[in-house]
């Protein structure tokens, strides 16, 4: 038996338990099936920006696989942004050809047209036209014909979808609750340079989930990229319903490469860098410690947002199957003012960049190798307590009738 | 002038704008792939030494706007972007090790130009 050191996070979260944690949900269809229509068919998930549809008539269509739809989110001449499937009500034809994982587009009418037949839905999801409409029969009613919604809200400029199709669901407001009052407030709309990636992974979403969401990883896996950079331990864990959050310091212990440190302080680029912490709510890193990096929190089920000074960035995981899972990373950093600014921000972006692929470098032999079926458990470490909190909350969400 | 010449004090790098400087992120990083641990190595020794000259000189200009000779020297710099981590932190391997395939990951922001 071992004989563990101070396990602070079971002493602070003994409902947690200790125990280790079962495999099947990473390689079970059937598990997959139920998740799908349990989670992710019920909660709130963030589908996009409202930077990306800034003017009204903007539009943006995210696929989103694992319902088999894909969503018009677009911004009426009210401003307001409110989502649709991407499902004509005429014969069913995709009202916007979409061209890969998310299709922008704009209209000056704020109105938008299917190519099909020429149907024409505004803003607020009404059929507005219809070409030889007199030719319909009585039983169709131009009223009755609109898009069909998706519920749609937007928190700090995050725009979230519940793909629900109750009339009514928890407002996202209430949904991210502690959360989101936790990592409100931050400067998400100034801090707009972003660099974003995205891969299909041959992996479950939580194999790739729980990759991004401990520091215990970063010695082995970041021995390249982040050597001796950041400490192995969380600080200032907080767990708010199915959410969850922690900071991540800085150990430091090696004086930053010659052009790293040329680069560090022309901008505000890189997490491996001592920085302030004027812009943080007051409750990230309330004792305002110097070591601090970055906020790392879980919304429930698939998003990691990352807040740190003059940075921030995400992970999201979107399952397409029990073992195929798209993974979206975006890096976001203040414009660059100056030439040498923008040298800075593009090193400190190659070097996330590296992480990233050192990062989704186990995901695919980890999921092969749970297959095999030689494991059936996994145990976890006491700084991998966010891990053991994510499947708390996904067996909460299974369990619901 | 011609199209390889890079601003006056800067001209000792020339023999490197043909090879180095390139004018997308995405053309540095097939470069840095494609490079030899030498090559690199003999790029990264080059640039430092002039580094901070060279961020100096692209800054007497307003961002984006640099004439054809400050954007070739720009060019080299960013390239050394790319370069360094692998010269620093990798032991001078011009792919990142233990990693994910590089050609799998699908930049959404595009070929970021200068």
């Amino acid at each position: 038996m071992n004989a563990p050191a101070e396990l602070r996070w079971a002493a602070k979260y003994p409902e947690l338990g200790t125990g280790p944690i079962p495999v099947e949900p990473c390689v079970s269809p059937e598990f997959f099936e139920e998740e799908r229509q349990k989670v992710f068919m019920k909660t709130w998930l963030k589908v996009g920006r409202i930077e990306e549809i800034a003017n009204p008539g903007d539009y943006k269509v995210k696929k989103l696989a694992f319902a088999k739809t894909s969503i018009i989110l677009i911004r009426g001449k009210d401003g307001q942004v409110r989502g649709y499937h991407n499902v004509c009500s005429h014969r069913g034809n995709k009202v916007i050809v979409e061209s890969g994982e998310e299709t922008f587009g704009r209209n000056k009418a704020a109105v938008v047209t299917c190519r099909f037949h020429g149907w024409v839905y505004n803003a607020e999801g009404a059929l507005v036209q219809v070409p030889e409409e007199d030719k319909f029969h009585a039983c169709f009613e131009r009223e009755k014909n609109a898009l069909t919604a998706v519920h749609t809200d937007v928190w700090e400029g995050f725009i979230f979808v519940n793909l629900d199709p109750a009339p009514s669901v928890t407002p996202l407001k209430d949904y991210l609750d502690g959360i989101g009052s936790h990592l409100a407030g931050f400067p998400y709309g100034e801090i707009s340079q972003c660099f974003s990636y995205h891969t299909y992974l041959d992996c479950n979403w939580k194999v790739a989930h729980d990759a991004f969401a401990e520091a215990y990883h970063v010695a082995t896996i970041h021995a390249g990229s982040f050597p001796n950079v950041f400490s192995s331990g969380l600080q200032n864990v907080e767990l708010f319903g199915p959410h969850r959050t922690t900071a991540i310091c800085l150990s430091l212990k090696n004086d930053p490469t010659p052009v790293a440190k040329i680069a560090n302080a022309l901008a505000t680029g890189s997490l491996v860098a001592r920085r302030g912490a004027s812009m943080l709510p007051p409750t990230v890193n309330p004792e305002r410690r110097e070591d601090f990096s970055f906020e790392l929190s879980v919304l429930f089920p698939n998003l990691l947002l990352h807040i740190s000074e003059g940075i921030w960035f995400t992970h999201q995981f979107w399952p397409i199957s029990h073992n195929r899972t798209l993974w979206e990373g975006k890096y976001y950093v203040r414009p660059p003012k100056t030439n040498s600014q923008r040298w800075a921000l593009e090193h400190a972006q190659c070097l996330q960049r590296n992480a990233w692929l050192e990062d989704t470098a186990t995901m695919e032999d980890t999921q092969t190798a749970l297959e095999s079926g030689a494991k059936q458990w996994m145990h976890l470490q006491d700084d991998e307590v966010l891990i053991r909190h994510g499947y708390h909350a996904l067996e909460a969400y299974m369990e619901k009738k | 002038m011609n199209n390889l010449s890079l601003p006056k004090s800067f001209e000792v790098l020339e023999p490197l704008v043909a090879s180095w400087s390139l004018p997308t992120q995405n053309a540095r990083q097939q470069k840095r792939i494609n490079a030899s641990k030498g090559e690199l190595r003999a790029f990264y020794e080059a640039m430092l030494p002039r580094l901070e000259d060279v961020l100096a000189y692209v800054d007497k200009y307003p961002l984006g706007e640099l004439p054809p000779e400050a954007e070739r020297l720009f060019c080299l710099a960013l390239s050394l972007a790319e370069v360094a981590p692998h010269v620093e932190l990798y032991g001078g391997d011009p792919k990142v090790p233990h990693s994910f395939d590089e050609t799998r990951f699908v930049a959404d922001h595009g070929a970021l130009a200068v």
